[in-house]
């Protein structure tokens, strides 16, 4: 290509703005930071040293000390740090200058989403034909990593346009 | 063109600064939260609801699984089933009023035998099951009577509280001779929520509906909270 043809079309280009932002990162690096708080939350209950969970009407007590809070012989919410956790280093990373456009970051960020989002279909699927009750914090955590998913597949045809 | 390069730079700059005060805002409410959770301490990780069952679909089973406490010999020849809620006033009413006097013409005499089985009603008695818990792990030092009775002479001290009153509970196993620490230990865990879970599914299949709920030899009383009306039934069953 020609430096001509460079010109043009860096003359053509739309101007840079504020929204050449990262966005989907940051929101996934704020929702993960929230997921892995509530997963702290429910294991430290889990590990019996804070008190019962802040529920309303829901059962999460019954969820917490139902056979499926245990996975692979790990409770659920430590599993839930890890995978946030990751979320979180990950989007971190992807919004460092060097690492902005990565495809990398945005195929370990959907690997991941997808994870935390089967695990998270699983569990609701669990709640809702197995234990028959509902943990409000469970909730809240499949609606985070619905969302992440979501932002994590939006992320692809912004780093293919890069 | 650097101009605007230079305001894309200048933009993305703010950008990013926005975002990480938003995220260092979450970190520190959310660090604050769980804080907050650990100090107040609450519950310290006991259940204080029922808890899912395996493999109770079977009435024997369930049955099985079921304990109600016991005082009284085997051998009595009648036998009185109480399903019992410990924030329910009229429970307490049959506790404080009743058994003292059923205990006293007959159980003493070796003709009664009473088996008190929990049915925590939940909803507003949102603290019964783990006061059911907390009684049960005084049994483990033989002082569930003990217990049963502080509980409900103290209902209207424990009951109204917003939070799990676990601290009271603790409190009352010192009023009554428990060692403490073993009963922490126990109250702060899930232990006996199965069989507490168990009680009130074996309280609804037998169709309990309110507390106290009182059988006499397979004989549902009604008016279980005059003495007269129990005795009767409990002298025709002696003399049956």
């Amino acid at each position: 290509m020609s430096v001509g043809a460079n010109v043009l079309t860096g003359a053509l280009r739309p101007e840079p703005r504020e929204a050449s932002l990262p966005r989907n990162r940051m929101a996934i690096a704020v929702l993960a930071l929230v997921g892995a708080f509530i997963s702290s939350y429910l294991l430290l209950h889990k590990l019996g040293l804070i008190g019962a969970l802040a529920c309303g009407t829901g059962s999460c007590e019954t969820v917490q000390a139902s056979p499926w809070a245990v996975f692979l012989g790990v409770p659920v919410p430590a599993w839930g740090i890890v995978g946030y956790g990751a979320l979180f280093g990950t989007a971190l990373v992807g919004l460092q200058p060097s690492h902005i456009e990565s495809r990398r970051v945005a195929w370990a960020l959907l690997g991941l989403a997808v994870a935390a989002f089967a695990f998270s279909l699983y569990l609701t699927a669990l709640e809702a034909f197995v234990i028959h009750a509902w943990c409000r914090w469970c909730i809240v955590s499949a609606l985070l990593t619905s969302s992440i998913f979501a932002l994590s597949l939006a992320e692809l045809p912004r780093v293919r346009r890069a | 063109m650097v101009t605007q390069k230079k305001k894309a730079t200048a933009s993305a700059a703010s950008g990013l600064r926005r975002f990480y005060i938003v995220l260092g805002l979450v970190a520190v409410v959310g660090a604050l939260a769980l804080a907050y959770a650990l100090l107040r301490g609450g519950a310290g990780g006991a259940a204080i609801e029922p808890v899912e069952l395996a493999g109770v679909d079977d009435p024997r089973a369930l049955y099985a699984r079921a304990q109600g406490v016991v005082i009284g010999p085997e051998t009595a020849p009648v036998k009185l089933v109480v399903f019992s809620d410990f924030m329910c006033p009229y429970c307490g009413q049959f506790a404080s009023q009743i058994k003292p006097r059923l205990q006293e013409a007959f159980v003493d005499g070796g003709r009664l035998q009473i088996v008190y089985y929990d049915f925590p009603l939940g909803g507003t008695h949102r603290h019964s099951f783990l006061a059911a818990r907390a009684a049960r792990c005084a049994g483990d030092q033989g002082k569930f009577w003990e217990y049963h009775d502080l509980l409900f002479g103290r209902q209207s001290e424990w009951s109204p509280e917003a939070s799990p009153p676990v601290d009271d509970f603790i409190e009352y196993a010192g009023v009554v001779g428990v060692e403490r620490g073993a009963f922490e230990r126990c109250l702060k865990s899930d232990r006996y929520a199965d069989t507490v879970t168990a009680n009130r599914l074996l309280g609804e299949q037998l169709g309990v509906n309110a507390t106290p709920w009182v059988i006499v030899n397979n004989r549902y009383v009604r008016n279980a909270l005059d003495y007269g009306d129990l005795k009767q039934v409990i002298e025709q069953e002696l003399g049956a």
